[in-house]
């Protein structure tokens, strides 16, 4: 679809341009996979004193984490731009993207691609592959099948609720991402069992910022555990509803787009 | 219809009215005031395909928020729009795909890559076809000179190499109507008349042309009309010609002339007009107006004094009426908006 | 420049902070939500009373309320502010100009540490009222002086990060990775006695822990007397030999500049 050539050709339009600063990429990757592992030793430290959490094991934790950081991993790679959007409508540097036949939002978010998230999927890939080793999950083709689906709908999930909070500064202009970093924060809460927290959190992150649906709950489903194993099987559903909600947040807000001075 | 055609057509802007230092903003966060900023009130507008105008105004006066109400970037607060029967807000991928928009004061390059990439990442969104792509932008390079530029990174161009380049993103889908909001500001005169040429060229090919800017030049040389707009109110709106003789019609003739003339003699030739005399004997300028007097006869009158050796004549140019409108001296009345 | 002048640089930053409350709002409630899920982990960690290294649940409740309180200082608009005008080149305007940079940018946050404090003091208000026993302050004294001596600290750690934009466009990847950094490293995580041995060492030797471990473990008592001077000495070492590095990197940083060019 020609939507997506486009894309392709503008995420790799920065790609070059970006590889030509190659003190950038490297510093990048390594922050990426510097991330994912102090979280890992986070847990580590946390299960050295205690045999499980909530009834789960250190190897299960690793898991929702692996998977979140994988999903997380996605945001940099193929929609870094959403983070400049504030800067974009501050400055007045959105007008050109609105007079161009292809989707403003698309512009936006392939305006630049961060290597950290390269750093992040190789740090998370590693935790994943370490983390499948030592659990139990019955594979069946279409298990695998579905778990690559529920982990595109995971990565879905991410990049619309970036691009949506990110979308709030066509109401509250600053050019700062500071409640897209803030939500983004909240995000890391979701890469531990959510059985810890009380109720209100759990509802918060189930439904109204569905990060729960990015590690927990596909974790969840593929070892058959905890009561709401099921609800990680609707992923795809809730990614599909987090894309258009995403887009419509951001149409709206274009709506209210007032440029800037000249 | 019209193929830009803009019905009362408003833009108004919400700004906080508070005081200025801490103590404003703790009050604003009790008292919230705001003031309504009229910046575009009630434009008719009606372009048709073919045209050149040129929207004119001093700084403020709505001219860059009207542009962005035609293309679509902003939403009218009231009024209606089409540009070729669209809206350009609510339709905008079609509508983008009629239309060309260059801002002067902004680039649309990708800054960190050369020309070419912008170019062909533009290729790619517009849909041109790989030989009408090649064969336009032969034709930019023979205008703009674009082969020299194309190598070169967005980020490295002086402002008039990334003039022509934007000229050439804006233009590469070949657009029907092209909105330029202030396209030589900055530049030198030698790429100013590259672009005017490129503008000229458009406009053989029949293309509309809709040009802010406060170049004089760029209008006398490009446009065949002439919209002027104040605090968001269209004052005037007629052709070049047409204001020229509405508001510039004092003309000035200076005669030299040989033997002995006396002023008062000269000037009582002429009680419609003003007659002064230069610096040199023999020097005279005679002020008129065109309405009243024709030069034939200026000169008819004066040949029985005196032998004419030399004539000159001041054309008025728009910038005296501009200037005037813009002092405030000029109060215009709407001329009739051909419909 | 004269001290009033900076002192203006500050009262300006506290007027744009203002300005910019909602934006910054929203950014701290990521903190504050981080804190509600870390006393929810160590909740569901230390239930029925126990102790894990030593900490009950109150004093965990402690030990997190002065990680919450060394996470908000500092914050504000400074650090994007900063990472743009070096992005954006326009630090090249602050070169010409005959002031010191980095004095500048400590007087932007100094002005920026008073909304801050009203945040902390409000927030945690709050948290005493809401969140069960809290373990109070055993020498507020001296948590006083060493949480005097976190904002430098804090800042040039920061302004440190800032400076790898003269390295990299991409700087909200780096900025997270230092965020998680200084997270686990400075024990706002889990208190460093409960990391690994050689994760311990590591953060003796780095100022992370300068931030919350020891505020922390004034706080709650687990250090005291001459041991808990010592540390508020160190502090004061760390801030000090930070500003000289931060200098030193300024120098550095300045002549990559040229490189950019444009």
């Amino acid at each position: 679809m020609r939507l997506v050539r486009v894309y392709r050709r503008s995420l790799g339009a920065h790609l070059r341009a970006v590889l030509e600063y190659q003190s950038d990429f490297w510093l990048l990757v390594t922050a990426g996979i510097v991330t994912q592992s102090l979280g890992f030793i986070f847990l580590s430290a946390v299960f050295a004193r205690v045999p499980t959490l909530n009834g789960w094991r250190f190897e299960e934790t690793v898991l929702i984490y692996a998977l979140a950081g994988l999903a997380q991993a996605a945001v940099p790679l193929f929609a870094d731009g959403a983070w400049l959007l504030g800067s974009l409508v501050h400055t007045g540097e959105l007008d050109y993207r609105l007079v161009r036949p292809y989707p403003p939002v698309l512009q936006v978010t392939s305006h630049q691609i961060g290597f950290s998230g390269a750093g992040d999927a190789v740090g998370a890939g590693v935790l994943l592959v370490w983390a499948l080793s030592r659990v139990e999950v019955h594979w069946t083709p279409v298990k695998v099948l579905l778990g690559l689906l529920i982990l595109l709908g995971a990565v879905v999930i991410r990049i619309a609720i970036t691009v949506a909070t990110n979308a709030i500064a066509f109401w509250i202009p600053s050019p700062n991402p500071m409640f897209a970093s803030a939500v983004f924060q909240i995000g890391e809460l979701a890469r531990y069992p959510l059985t810890i927290y009380g109720f209100g959190l759990r509802v918060v992150l189930t439904g109204l910022l569905p990060f729960a649906f990015t590690g927990f709950l596909p974790a969840a489903w593929l070892l058959d555990e905890g009561g709401a194993a099921w609800l990680g099987l609707a992923t795809p559903v809730v990614a599909v509803l987090c894309a258009l909600a995403a887009y419509a947040v951001f149409q709206r807000g274009l709506r209210r787009y007032e440029s800037a001075g000249h | 219809m019209a193929l830009v055609e803009a019905h009362h057509l408003t833009k108004t802007f919400r700004r906080p009215d508070k005081a200025p230092g801490l103590r404003g903003s703790l009050t604003h966060l009790v008292r919230r005031r705001f003031t309504t900023v009229r910046a575009v009130d009630r434009v008719d507008l009606s372009i048709e395909a073919g045209e050149a105008v040129a929207y004119v105004g001093p700084n403020g006066a709505g001219k860059s928020t009207t542009i962005k109400l035609l293309t679509g970037i902003v939403e009218p607060s009231s009024g209606r729009v089409r540009v070729a029967g669209r809206d350009p807000h609510r339709e905008r991928t079609a509508n983008a795909r009629q239309i060309g928009v260059l801002f002067g004061q902004r680039t649309q390059l990708w800054w960190d890559l050369p020309v070419r990439e912008s170019l062909a990442l533009l290729r790619d969104m517009y849909d041109v076809p790989a030989a009408t792509y090649r064969e336009r932008l032969a034709r930019f390079d023979a205008v703009l000179a674009l082969d020299e530029i194309m190598p070169v990174v967005a980020r490295r161009l002086s402002l008039g190499q990334r003039m022509r380049a934007d000229l050439a993103c804006a233009l590469i889908h070949g657009p029907r109507v092209v909105y330029l909001d202030e396209p030589t500001i900055g530049l030198d005169i030698a790429v100013k008349d590259r672009v005017r040429q490129f503008l000229r060229e458009l406009r053989a090919d029949g293309t509309t042309l809709m040009l802010t800017t406060h170049d004089l030049g760029d209008i006398e040389d490009t446009c065949d009309r002439i919209v002027i707009i104040d605090h968001g109110r269209v004052i005037y709106d007629g052709t070049l010609e047409q204001v020229k003789d509405t508001y510039a019609r004092q003309r000035n003739v200076h005669l030299q002339l040989a033997g002995d003339v006396a002023l008062p003699d000269l000037a009582a030739r002429f009680p419609a007009a003003a007659v002064h005399a230069g610096p040199n004997p023999g020097e005279f300028t005679v002020a008129f107006d065109k309405a009243a007097l024709t030069v034939g006869q200026i000169l008819a009158g004066v040949i029985p004094l005196a032998e004419v050796v030399e004539v000159r004549i001041d054309e008025p140019a728009i910038e005296d009426v501009i200037r005037k409108v813009y002092a405030g001296e000029l109060i215009l009345s709407p001329a009739p908006t051909p419909s | 420049m004269s001290v009033k002048a900076y002192a203006r640089l500050a009262g300006t930053t506290v007027r744009a902070t203002f300005a910019h409350r909602i934006s910054i709002g929203l950014g701290t409630i990521g903190v504050i939500f981080q804190l509600v899920a870390m006393v929810a982990l160590w909740t569901a960690l230390l239930a029925d009373g126990t102790r894990i290294g030593g900490y009950s649940l109150p004093e965990m409740k402690g030990y997190l309320l002065v990680g919450f309180a060394t996470g908000i200082v500092g914050r504000g608009l400074g650090e994007h502010v900063m990472a743009e005008r070096i992005r954006s080149g326009a630090v090249a305007l602050d070169l010409v100009k005959p002031l010191d940079y980095q004095k500048m940018r400590f007087a932007e946050v100094l002005g920026g540490l008073v909304i801050e404090l009203a945040v902390i003091v409000v927030v945690g208000a709050a948290f005493v009222a809401l969140a069960g026993p809290v373990q109070a302050p055993v020498r507020p004294d001296l948590l006083l002086l060493s949480l005097v001596a976190v904002v430098p600290i804090k800042f040039l750690i920061i302004y440190l990060s800032t400076m790898l934009c003269f390295w990299t466009q991409n700087y909200h990847g780096l900025a997270w990775t230092r965020t998680a950094l200084t997270q686990l490293l400075s024990g706002a995580l889990v208190p460093l006695a409960l990391l690994p041995g050689w994760l311990q060492t590591t953060a003796a030797v780095l100022p992370f822990a300068a931030i919350t471990s020891t505020p922390a473990l004034i706080y709650t008592g687990k250090a005291t007397g001459t041991g808990a001077l010592l540390l508020i000495g160190y502090q004061f070492l760390w801030a000090a030999g930070l500003w000289f590095l931060a200098r030193l990197a300024w120098r550095t940083a300045v002549r990559q500049l040229t490189v950019h060019g444009g």
